[in-house]
């Protein structure tokens, strides 16, 4: 299968701290990969390195063999890239519905003129819109809430929605931070099932950061270490278990333990 | 796409019905003194102001503080086309009631809007790309420079002198500190109250649409609207550009205003008038245009009620804001709009 997202030899350095130093990944279209690592390995800010937010010093993105260098965020969303936050980056003040209904708006043909003098075209896009917003919000088990303000959810719902409003940008590329933090054992379950329907159902490729390991060991296909910016193992769960670095990386070595003692 | 009449119908029927209201207001002006149609027009402008003002400082959470200077280059603006446009025109200054004379005045209003939009994207272009207050610092400034700039402007022209100085020039001659006199007394209730329906069906459609929560979406949080596709800049400009104009129409009916000796002085543009259009919008709440519609109406009667105390005006203004802000910091409606909770209302009776 071809790669959907190609990330050759990338690097970030914040002043002397090299966050990530030559980081290379390819996704298959359609699969489903872990990113795991200890505290402060730079996950999250590889997640920003893909999405925009920061440029890589060197190295290439490619999304569907088109380059994402130098591109804005914006620009990368419509190129078919979406996230979550591990930190929880909702429209507070705006209803469940209109959380999703906004992001429906990347993909909206009628532009503001159209939105003032109300024409049919426009017309019938709104009402296609909050369609389409309705059945994510019906997948995500959020329907019910959709006229609640967005800050007053509960945090797993919130969490839900925030990948509901991810897939309204309708993208090829999905990029979760942590879905399962803050989650009880029931929701990460239901969690689990939703991410693996939400990849078949909508054809999407998740890159998925996570700390819990049953969650990460069941649900992925593939999953990637990093540690210190760098990239350790790469493979899948099982080879990923009994890989030596990386269970240096969590547990330590004997004799770094030994030192630190 | 195939536009049905219908569609069409539903389109434009709002508008329709509030010119109707507009046009019934002009009819009553007869009926009414000329101390309530002022009121009825401070009122009117005062609504533009701060349903505009909202779309920026509400819609997309930034902090613009100039808008009266934007009022003032569409008063401006739109002064010169009917003063220097009708000497052109009709080879006096005087004013003309008729169909022509009206025509020109319509222009003058969309001149004077589109005068400030245009500003509104030179100002907005560089200073919207950053995050932060630097759109305070720069309003600020820009208000301040359109007052200084008019003060030191040349005499009004006579029609006498019109001739020996080129029409390209004349622009530039807007009266100085002593205020632009002229007689074109062009506005009346009607033409207010239709541009107020107009701003207001503006903001109203805009707020409900996929457009206009992408500019919400902004001042809920810029880096998740980003994630979303959303181009932040643009949505802030283009919110930002749409505000000047509306605040540059109003400059144009307030230029217009029937009055003594119609003038329009660069004082009245001053600081003074920018804060008391954030007051509106403040105390409305941000982003609720109802809001800003309700505190426009509410303040421009206070300060009529306190016209005698007019030194303390802004004391008094100051120490309402002060006295909101520690009972109901999101202003009177928050962010909620009359017809969220009209409908809200609805769904509780019918069940």
């Amino acid at each position: 299968m071809a790669a959907l997202l190609d990330v050759k030899g990338v690097s970030l350095s914040f002043g002397g701290l090299k966050a990530v130093a030559d980081f290379s990944l390819s996704l298959a279209e359609g699969s489903l990969t872990g990113l795991i690592g200890p505290n402060g390995a730079g996950k999250t800010t590889l997640f920003n390195l893909l999405t925009g937010v920061y440029q890589p010093d060197v190295g290439e993105i490619l999304l569907g063999g088109q380059r994402l260098n130098g591109k804005r965020p914006y620009q990368i969303a419509a190129a078919g890239a979406a996230r979550t936050f591990q930190n929880i980056r909702l429209f507070g003040d705006l209803t469940v519905l209109d959380n999703v209904r906004v992001a429906c708006h990347l993909r909206a043909t009628r532009g503001m003129w159209a939105a003032v003098l109300r024409t049919a075209g426009y017309r019938n896009e709104e009402a296609a819109i909050a369609l389409r917003a309705m059945r994510l919000l019906e997948l995500f088990g959020l329907a019910a809430a959709a006229g609640k303000q967005a800050k007053s959810l509960p945090y797993g719902q919130q969490r839900r929605l925030e990948i509901a409003r991810a897939l309204a940008t309708e993208p090829r590329l999905l990029l979760l931070d942590e879905p399962a933090a803050g989650m009880n054992p029931q929701e990460k379950g239901k969690l689990r099932e939703l991410i693996a329907r939400v990849r078949d159902e909508f054809k999407v490729t998740i890159l998925l950061i996570e700390h819990d390991m049953s969650l990460v060991m069941q649900v992925c296909e593939r999953i990637a270490v990093v540690d210190h910016g760098v990239k350790i193992a790469e493979g899948t769960p099982g080879e990923i278990q009994k890989d030596a670095k990386v269970i240096a990386a969590y547990l330590g070595t004997a004799e770094s333990g030994a030192a630190a003692e | 796409m195939v536009t049905t009449p219908q569609a069409v119908v539903r389109s434009l029927l709002p508008l329709a019905v509030a010119v109707g209201v507009a046009v019934g207001l002009e009819l009553l002006l007869g009926l009414l003194g000329f101390y309530a149609q002022k009121i009825l027009f401070d009122i009117g402008v005062n609504i533009i102001l701060a349903v505009s003002l909202n779309m920026v400082n509400g819609f997309t959470g930034q902090f613009s503080i100039g808008h009266a200077g934007f009022m003032a280059l569409g008063a401006y603006g739109s002064i010169v086309v009917t003063y220097y446009g009708g000497y052109a025109l009709f080879g006096d200054v005087m004013m003309h009631s008729t169909v022509t004379g009206y025509a020109l005045y319509f222009v003058s209003i969309l001149v004077g809007g589109v005068v400030a939009a245009g500003a509104g994207l030179l100002v907005g272009l560089p200073s919207l790309r950053l995050r932060g207050d630097y759109l305070a610092i720069v309003t600020l400034g820009f208000g301040e420079i359109i007052r200084v700039v008019l003060q030191v402007s040349q005499p009004v022209l006579e029609p006498s002198e019109m001739a020996a100085v080129p029409w390209y020039e004349q622009p530039w001659h807007l009266g100085r500190s002593l205020g632009f006199v002229h007689s074109g007394s062009y506005n009346t209730l009607g033409w207010t109250w239709t541009a107020v329906a107009v701003t207001l069906l503006v903001a109203y459609r805009l707020r409900e649409s996929t457009h206009g929560r992408a500019f919400l979406s902004i001042r809920e949080n810029e880096i998740a609207a980003e994630s979303i596709g959303v181009n932040t800049t643009r949505y802030k400009v283009n919110a930002f550009v749409l505000a000047a104009f509306f605040a540059g129409v109003a400059g144009s009916l307030f230029g217009h205003q029937l009055g003594a000796g119609t003038a329009s002085r660069p004082e009245e543009f001053n600081f003074m008038k920018s804060f008391e259009v954030i007051i509106m919008v403040v105390l409305g709440g941000m982003g609720s245009i109802s809001g800003a519609a309700v505190a426009a109406v509410a303040l421009t009667l206070l300060t009529e009620a306190l016209r005698s105390f007019q030194d303390y005006r802004m004391i008094s203004y100051s120490l309402l804001l002060v006295i909101v802000m520690i009972l109901r910091p999101q202003g009177l409606f928050g962010t909620h709009e009359i017809w969220h909770l009209l409908a809200r209302f609805r769904r509780k009776g019918t069940r």
